[in-house]
């Protein structure tokens, strides 16, 4: 084997590695931070979490429901005033909350949530809910999320 | 006496004077509400509802202020971030607390009977009252007090949904309502106007 041929090797190689390295940075890169799931009294069905969605990929993912052992179901939900001047509350457009490509989506009080319907446990201050969120291209992302009360703004 | 000296005795008096105003402006400028200030020529009007331990009537509390909020319980978002700031507003207001009185009326009287209400407005604070009615009265209460509120579609969980008009309506201690907190006022600025009308 001559020198050549070893350096034309090895130069295939490292292209190689690099491709693949490219191919792994690409798409979606989803983060949850400050996830916390709202106190609420036993005798109110809903109960509400929020946190922030991070995306530090390079396309857009959406987060498309969730799931959850400690609720009859799970929807997502956002808080708007109605033209009316009102406050309302509807599933989300699409049925789902897009997070684009290098953006934070923050599922807040009185705007985007996820809503447990029929609680399943007790949400008081200190109990941990297992949560599944489901996104389009990152797949499931399990959570244990603390329930506590707000924190100041 | 010297240019120097006489120069100095006036700027001591200007600063003295600028001192004074000062003072005076703030230990007498009128309060400035956070809240929106509404000039009732009449009483709030009056309406009894039904709570978990027996009727509620607004006259029940002349004397003390009444904060109105219209909800209901299975509101899991806007609801509970509006006690819950009056809960702090509350713990602001350390003693005088019991000078204000929360009445929770139902705009879901279909689903929220006087029993859910109590729990739910409890969960909160331990004065907090819900009360609700049929829904006539409901719709007479809610129309008196400018109340907007609509059912509409929700999902098969979740069954139908209420919008409502989410302020808070304060009505002072001799019956007239007196301020309207629009929806996200922070605790310290509902403690501040209620320690007011509190005292004067």
């Amino acid at each position: 084997m001559t020198h050549r041929k070893i350096w034309i090797g090895l130069v295939l190689a490292a292209l190689a590695l690099l491709m693949t390295a490219c191919q792994k940075a690409q798409g979606p890169k989803i983060e949850i931070l400050d996830a916390w799931g709202r106190p609420s009294p036993k005798v109110a069905t809903a109960g509400a979490f929020y946190m922030k969605i991070r995306n530090s990929g390079t396309e857009d993912d959406a987060l498309i429901g969730a799931d959850s052992d400690a609720c009859g179901s799970v929807e997502l939900h956002e808080s708007f005033k109605t033209p009316e001047g009102a406050m309302g509350m509807r599933p989300v457009k699409g049925g789902k909350i897009v997070i684009p490509a290098g953006e934070t989506v923050e599922l807040k009080m009185g705007g985007l949530h996820i809503m447990c319907i029929d609680k399943k446990v007790d949400f008081t201050p200190g109990t941990k809910v297992k949560l599944v969120l489901h996104f389009e291209k990152s797949g499931d992302i399990p959570l244990e999320i603390e329930i506590r009360q707000p924190m100041k703004k | 006496m010297s240019v120097a000296k006489r120069g100095l005795w006036w700027g001591l008096g200007a600063l003295l004077l600028i001192a004074v105003g000062w003072w005076g402006w703030q230990r007498f400028r009128p309060y400035a509400f956070h809240g929106t200030v509404l000039q009732s020529a009449e009483p709030a009007p009056d309406f009894t509802l039904m709570s978990a331990d027996g009727p509620v009537s607004l006259s029940d509390f002349r004397g003390k202020i009444v904060l109105l909020y219209f909800g209901y319980t299975f509101c899991p978002d806007v609801c509970p971030t509006t006690l819950f700031e009056v809960q702090k507003t509350m713990e602001l207001l350390g003693e005088d607390a019991d000078q204000v009185q929360l009445i929770m009326i139902s705009v879901d009287p279909l689903r929220d009977t006087p029993e859910r209400l109590k729990e739910y407005v409890q969960y909160f604070h331990p004065s907090f009252i819900g009360v609700t009615g049929s829904e006539d009265e409901i719709a007479q209460v809610a129309t008196q007090y400018g109340i907007y509120y609509q059912k509409h579609e929700g999902t098969p969980a979740t069954g139908y949904l209420v919008d409502h008009t989410a302020t808070i309506t304060v009505v002072d201690k001799k019956g007239y309502v007196k301020l309207i907190f629009p929806y996200g006022t922070p605790a310290e600025d509902m403690a501040a106007d209620l320690k007011y009308l509190i005292e004067h």
